[in-house]
């Protein structure tokens, strides 16, 4: 009996350590320079206390939280964190993630990165939004910056702060990232309705969460206004949703079922359950996609022959600008919000669009910026 | 059901209980599908699927209303026979009951519109698939008294396996085989802890599934996600259209016009119930999971058919791996299977432990997986989560023993001491 103990322990201890280093504070490639930087200043500190205290730099710590995708999600967690690195390069702060593999990692994960003083923690998308609001509360002198949300998010009777929401008030460590995804997705709209073949375009979500149907919405009303101006007929199927984000066996059933149905244009706001989308569209050549969050054809070049263009949500200048304003003591809570003007969303170059669409696209871009065209009824 | 069959007075009770529910049912369906609708309504079913066929025969028109009023006759029509009478096979008023229900409230969420209802099936022997190969993997180790809950992890790591494979060896049927013997290699350190040191049999399945998880993720983002092109691009398995069957209407591109997985599939469901039935082989293996003591008196090596079971059935779950990947999608992404081992389990109870039963029951799930991609579509006004959960509550009715009761091997999950 004892070895079987042994054994087991072994074997507990070998998952525990295996599934350990697969996810949590698993340190950015960059970090290897952070230390770096650093060692000087400690190096300094004991050996010569006596020497003048050089500018001995505090180095800013930027930690990312990311939801269930992952780092790797080709989505907006990995596009909120291109934004930490560049910011590591820019402003030599030290940046890190933690991976979040269940809903009940949210605390857990914010937790690690406030017991490592860090001063600025990003946590990635609206599924975060009670535990930073409750962590932001519990420890006002640390910075938060959290994608996809903001606050106050608590409205309505039913409404219980700390559990179904946030924060009743604004917070003043915290700037909420969100973005009007809706004028980006308007274009893609407009460009599938003009560029499908049988007249009918879909689009499926993740969860019916507001950061997911806003690309939607953007999307189908971009159709509506293409038919407005063109007295065409081109149909958006209903909305659809797969119930999870990880599934791209799920993406590839959805696309199938679409072209099954008649479209042949098909944009899926489920991270990287799209790109079983994709590559069904790429094996039997009957669809076109629609990418999200960043461009597509870079991200997932495989793919770039049926991707038709991206809906751009620019997570990593968001992030940029929150930690530029931590650097430079600019930061105070409240909103930021991304839209076509400033850069914070956009869409990708349109594969194999006219010069004429191309300049539509331009046209409409600056008519929504000016406030001509409204995205939202 | 084999055992009312000895006591009449059980026997009438179920039969009534038949007879009311069918009644029932078809009133349902009257109140909520027929008299909801209207009279000039017309549904309208795709059969055929986009993909070129020789023959393509016209779609279905079906006008709603007079469509499920004949289906709710049906239905009360079978449910006063079997008051009256009683009809001796419970699978046949299953089919019944099933098939009228299911066809009425298709009839009744695509009135006015039209769907594919081919693209539908297809989709469902596609989607059971995983399902299938998972309910094999647990339904051959439990024959042999061994419980593996680990087929989750078992999956993830052959999926893994067989996409670098793919990618490296740009063979797809050297990586359904690397995904094979990796199947068996997780399952053997399973039957390893369980059999020689008597480990817990849950406890080390749920080990596998958090290794499977934890390693496969690990080396997805540090290895795959940045090496797409080297290590996670491997491509699919073509879709195989047999000749001549897959010309057949409707039966063809549901059944043969499908990826070699789905065929492979469909050739273990045969082939693992002759074996467990009809062969002396099948024989030992199911006395290892009923009585192993009387096995092992009788001359039969206890511990080597579980090892051998086991690992059989980490084939059965590695080939499930290889459809996530190289059957579906061509690349692997962290978490992928989703669940689709557990449901596998729950397909293998629903199936009460025989191949067929197992696998008819992966199809119901996976039924009910492009149905509700339909349903969506099609705007039934039934929130989406709900549909989600669908295949989760036909499980947990099927636990509760509504639908005949199920039973495990006698020594399933008990370790074996001599």
């Amino acid at each position: 009996m004892k070895k079987l103990y042994s054994v087991l322990a072994v074997l507990l201890v070998a998952t525990m350590l295996l599934t350990a280093c697969g996810t949590p504070a698993t340190e950015a490639p960059a970090v290897t320079e952070a230390p770096a930087t650093e060692a000087p200043a400690t190096e300094a500190a004991t050996e010569a206390p006596t020497a003048a205290p050089t500018e001995a730099p505090v180095v800013i710590k930027v930690g990312e939280v990311t939801d269930l995708g992952g780092i790797d999600d080709k989505s907006f967690n990995a596009t909120a964190y291109a934004g930490v690195e560049k910011a590591v390069t820019d402003f030599g702060v030290e940046g890190k993630y933690l991976e979040s593999q269940q809903q009940s990692d949210y605390a857990k994960n914010i937790q690690q990165f406030l017991d490592e003083k860090t001063n600025l923690i990003v946590t990635v998308g609206f599924l975060l939004g009670v535990d930073t609001a409750t962590a932001a509360k519990a420890n006002p002198d640390t910075k938060f910056a959290i994608v996809d949300y903001s606050y106050p998010d608590c409205f309505g009777d039913t409404a219980v702060e700390g559990q179904t929401c946030g924060s009743a008030t604004e917070l003043p460590n915290v700037l909420g990232l969100t973005f009007q995804t809706d004028q980006a997705g308007f274009l893609a709209g407009y460009a599938a309705a003009a560029m499908t073949k049988t007249g009918k375009v879909a689009t499926f979500g993740g969860l019916e969460i507001p950061p997911v149907t806003i690309f939607m919405t953007g999307f189908k009303a971009g159709v509506e206004y293409y038919n407005a101006q063109k007295g065409t007929t081109v149909e958006v199927l209903p909305f659809t949703y797969t119930g999870n984000f990880e599934s791209t066996d799920d993406g590839r059933a959805f696309a199938e079922s679409f072209v099954q149905e008649g479209a042949d244009i098909i944009m899926p706001v489920a991270g990287p359950v799209g790109l079983g989308s994709a590559a069904y569209c790429k094996e039997t050549g009957s669809c076109m996609i629609v990418g999200v969050d960043n461009d597509w054809t870079v991200s997932a070049a495989e793919y770039k022959d049926v991707i038709l263009t991206s809906v751009l949500k620019n997570t990593n200048v968001a992030v940029y600008t929150a930690i530029q304003q931590v650097v430079d003591g600019s930061f105070k809570g409240g909103l930021y919000i991304g839209t076509l003007e400033n850069g914070g969303v956009g869409i990708a170059a349109v594969t194999g669009a006219s010069d004429e669409l191309k300049a539509e696209l331009e046209k409409l871009t600056a008519d929504i910026i000016s406030g001509a065209v409204k995205v939202g009824e | 059901m084999m055992n009312t069959k000895k006591n009449p007075e059980i026997d009438m009770r179920t039969r009534i209980a038949w007879g009311v529910v069918l009644i029932v049912v078809g009133l349902l369906v009257l109140f909520l599908f027929a008299f909801s609708t209207e009279a000039g309504q017309v549904t309208k079913f795709g059969l055929n699927e986009a993909k070129g066929e020789a023959i393509t025969i016209p779609d279905l028109l079906l006008p709603t209303q007079p469509t499920n009023y004949v289906l709710a006759l049906i239905l009360i029509a079978f449910g006063a026979f079997q008051l009256a009478r009683g009809v001796k096979s419970t699978s046949t008023l299953v089919a019944v009951l099933a098939f009228s229900f299911v066809m009425a409230f298709l009839v009744w969420a695509a009135r006015d519109k039209s769907f594919s209802l081919v693209g539908m099936l297809s989709s469902s022997v596609v989607r059971a698939t995983p399902i299938a190969l998972a309910a094999l993997c647990g339904v051959i180790s439990e024959r042999a008294g061994v419980t593996n809950i680990g087929i989750e992890g078992t999956m993830l790591f052959a999926a893994q396996v067989s996409v670098i494979v793919g990618t490296t060896t740009h063979n797809l049927w050297i990586a359904l085989l690397a995904a094979i013997l990796t199947g068996a290699a997780v399952a053997s350190l399973h039957a390893f802890l369980v059999i020689k040191f008597k480990v817990d049999q849950i406890i080390s399945g749920t080990a596998v599934n958090i290794l499977g998880a934890g390693v496969t993720s690990f080396v997805s983002s540090r290895f795959l996600e940045k090496n797409i092109d080297t290590l996670n691009n491997s491509g699919t398995l073509p879709a195989f259209a047999i000749p001549l069957l897959s010309k057949i209407p409707v039966l063809g591109p549901v059944l043969f016009d499908n990826t070699p997985i789905v065929y492979l599939t469909i050739l273990l469901v045969a082939v693992l119930h002759v074996v467990l039935f009809y062969t002396p082989w099948g024989l030992r293996t199911r006395a290892v999971g009923e009585h192993p003591k009387a096995a092992d008196t009788l001359g039969v090596n206890v511990y080597l058919m579980r090892y051998i079971n086991v690992m059989i059935g980490g084939m059965f779950a590695g080939l499930g791996g290889a459809y996530f990947t190289v059957g579906s999608v061509g690349r692997f992404d962290e978490v992928m299977t989703a669940g689709k081992g557990f449901i596998g389990l729950a397909a293998m109870i629903f199936g009460k432990w025989t191949p067929i039963g197992a696998y008819t029951s992966s199809l119901i799930f996976g039924f009910a997986d492009s149905l509700q991609v339909k349903l969506q579509i099609l705007k039934v006004g039934i929130p989406p989560e709900f549909l989600l959960m669908a295949p989760y509550i036909v499980t947990m009715i099927v636990l509760t023993g509504v639908v005949g009761k199920a039973v495990a091997p006698a020594a399933d999950g008990q370790p074996y001491e001599k």
